[in-house]
């Protein structure tokens, strides 16, 4: 999530471009437009080719990497499939297609080809790493953790290695081993990424101050370093300081439209202001990130109760409690919005679960936690 | 995060009570004198300050003061080797229990350390600042109120300052006056002077159902979903209302019988008069074969008084209602 890929769509050359027949000079000229830069004509051109010669691998191929040039994913990823549906065993055709999906912000997808990819090549580390990342994403700690361990003890001089399995071993709560992998790249000096990992290092065991001087620090050295942004507003958030998380994490979106975290609290917050549309354009990226995410998927049903959509509003918190059933704020929305669409006995059900599961809570903390008045008390 | 949306908007450029009088003379002659109306003063109108010009708290090693200079509050804290002093930017309650105070300093909102409290005549800490050990005279002082926070307290204490998150003082009508609930007023009026009576239409409120009511009152006084989801859990939530009612076993969010407005009107003082509610105990548990509610066996009036304890809350120096019926057992334990 954190490390700077850089994600070259591979470009297929064709060897074949001397010819003079009709076709083939069709597709000199695109692939010549296309390294030109000049993208619009050289889909116009593989267009144009596929007419003639529908089954061109190379072709689709290529029309797919300029497509995903233009941004153009969706249409990139109908072209790079069909090209590996002519030919399944080509690499760098489904590695393409990892990186339109990852680009999408289909996480999950993405991942399926990478670990698909990886099963071929387990040394190609641009494979890996993506992989790591898209895990990091879709918070599989566990899994990045098992697939750098070995691979670091190997690269220790990797910094973008040690950068994701350190961010990923203190996000799983190791933060003592995660502390020791960054360590090296701690000693290279102030740098935006040693500040970034001692930042969300802070964050994690909730130094919120400490955790914004280091992030601030970091968006200072260095403002386009993946999720510095993102992570910087969450401390921003944890301070009180609302007006200035949300610039970060516009300015986090406008780097990474796929941002999990920006999208998330970017649209929570926004909720909280009643945007509601804006809102819902934010939570439905960050869901298609990690659908079926239950902080999404609450957010989103949040949204739903404030537009009178109950229904909706039901089905989601529904299905979020089923996958996460000691989700408190889930079972508490979901019992209003029972008593709203006037099904009391269902309404009272969801107020006994979350007395039951308040009742827990409180019999795991302290005493002096469940006693002591909150800090906005005040007489009336 | 707070679960369950407001489901209005603290709304913006409030119309002044005095225009909403012109129309709704009885509501206006009576709420700005209401509790509620009293939700925030301005130093120089407030009535404790004045009656009180001098106050004096000690705890631990900080020494406190609120004098009357003029028409200013001027709050001081000391720890005897140095001093903070800042005049009151606004106080924040009526009095009915207390009085917490909320200065500006160096352009952060911080609640005073201590608060006014009716029932000893004086100042004694303001709830929840005793779990807090202060690490210096600034928190002394104060509690420094996160940028939400302000906007909130604000946001249910004023009308017609607060906008999104932000709070516009210039616009600031102190206490819960017509535009606080109603909303809209500003197009209301306007569309009555240009004779268009549909468009001066207005959210009917009276018409919301009993668990419309219960959010609508909770934006403030709390909503079961805020204090289920967020605590605080125990004795301490026993000052929101609408959290203990809808806990009862008889709310019915259908039936407005069980609604907030069907025992208070907002426009007016509250009626501190227990029996004048036996009445709406009644409308359901009444000795008829379909009566919703069964009839009590013990007694046949001044049902709160044994169903809706008044109770102890730590630190306020008062007893607050219990809006959570219920049959109370002797030692039993408070339900949540």
């Amino acid at each position: 999530m954190v490390v700077a890929f850089r994600l070259p769509v591979l470009l297929v050359i064709w060897c074949m471009l001397g010819r003079a027949e009709e076709p083939e000079a069709i597709l000199q000229r695109a692939v010549q437009a296309h390294q030109a830069g000049d993208m619009q004509a050289a889909i116009q051109g593989y267009k144009e080719f596929l007419k003639i010669q529908p089954a061109s691998v190379l072709a689709h191929s290529n029309l797919g990497a300029a497509l995903a040039h233009q941004g153009e994913y969706g249409d990139a990823i109908r072209e790079y499939k069909e090209a590996l549906t002519l030919a399944p065993d080509n690499p760098a055709i489904a590695l393409n297609l990892a990186i339109a999906y990852y680009k999408l912000g289909e996480i999950g997808k993405a991942a399926a080809e990478l670990i698909a990819l990886r099963a071929r090549q387990p040394d190609n580390q641009q494979v890996n790493l993506l992989l790591a990342d898209c895990w990091l994403r879709l918070g599989e700690n566990q899994k990045v953790i098992a697939m750098l361990d070995p691979m670091y003890a190997a690269h220790r001089d990797d910094d973008g290695l040690a950068y994701l399995l350190g961010t990923a071993l203190i996000r799983d709560g190791q933060t003592n081993r995660g502390q020791l992998v960054i360590d090296k790249i701690l000693h290279n000096g102030d740098s935006a990424e040693a500040r970034l990992l001692m930042g969300t290092t802070k964050f994690s065991v909730h130094d919120f101050a400490g955790a914004v001087k280091d992030l601030a620090r970091a968006v200072e050295l260095n403002p386009s370093l993946p999720s510095v942004h993102s992570y910087y507003g969450q401390a921003l958030l944890s301070t009180g300081d609302a007006a200035g998380a949300v610039r970060e994490f516009r300015l986090e979106l406008q780097q990474d439209p796929n941002d999990f975290s920006a999208n998330l609290d970017l649209g929570a917050l926004l909720r909280q202001d009643q945007e509601l549309d804006e809102a819902a354009q934010y939570i439905e990226r960050a869901l298609r990130v990690r659908p079926r995410d239950p902080g999404a998927e609450f957010q989103m049903a949040s949204i739903k109760v404030a537009q009178g959509k109950l229904e909706e509003a039901r089905q989601r918190l529904e299905n979020t409690i089923k996958e996460s059933p000691t989700f408190v704020e889930a079972h508490v929305t979901l019992a209003t919005v029972y008593y709203r669409l006037k099904r009391k006995a269902d309404g009272d059900r969801e107020r006994g679960v979350v007395q039951k599961l308040n009742a827990e809570i409180q019999a795991r903390q302290p005493a002096s936690q469940t006693s002591a008045p909150g800090p906005t008390e005040k007489p009336q | 995060m707070i679960a369950g949306a407001a489901l209005y908007l603290f709304y913006s450029a409030a119309t002044a009570p005095a225009v909403c009088a012109g129309c709704h003379k009885a509501q206006a002659r009576t709420q700005p004198a209401t509790p509620m109306g009293h939700a925030l003063e301005r130093v120089e109108d407030c009535d404790i300050l004045r009656d009180h010009p001098r106050l004096t708290f000690q705890y631990g090693r900080y020494s406190y003061s609120i004098t009357r200079q003029g028409s200013q509050g001027i709050y001081s804290v000391t720890d005897g080797t140095a001093t903070l002093t800042v005049p009151i930017g606004w106080a924040f309650g009526l009095g009915e229990a207390g009085q917490t105070y909320v200065f500006e300093r160096g352009g952060t909102f911080y609640e005073s350390r201590v608060s006014f409290y009716k029932a000893i005549g004086g100042l004694d800490l303001t709830m929840g600042a005793r779990a807090a050990e202060p690490q210096d005279l600034t928190q002394a002082a104060g509690r420094e109120m996160i940028h939400k926070e302000v906007a909130d307290c604000f946001g249910c204490h004023t009308t017609g300052a607060v906008r999104g998150s932000t709070v516009h003082f210039e616009d600031l009508q102190a206490g819960v006056l017509c535009e606080n609930c109603h909303m809209q007023s500003a197009a209301h009026v306007a569309a009555l002077k240009a004779g268009d009576a549909k468009g001066a239409a207005m959210p009917h409120l009276a018409a919301m159902t009993t668990e419309e009511s219960a959010e609508f009152c909770g934006r403030c006084h709390r909503t079961w979903a805020q204090i289920a989801a967020g605590g605080p859990l125990g004795i301490l939530n026993i000052r929101f209302q609408p959290y203990r009612l809808t806990n009862s076993k008889c709310y019915d969010p259908t039936d407005q019988r069980i609604s907030c407005i069907a025992c208070h009107d907002p426009h007016v003082e509250v009626v501190r008069n227990t029996a004048s509610y036996d009445s709406k105990c009644q409308a359901c548990h009444y000795q008829r074969a379909n009566a919703p509610g069964k009839v009590c066996p013990v007694a046949k009036k001044d049902c709160t008084g044994c169903h809706m304890p008044k109770l102890d809350l730590p630190g306020a120096h008062k007893k607050f209602t219990d809006h959570q019926i219920r049959i109370v057992r002797a030692n039993g334990a408070y339900p949540d």
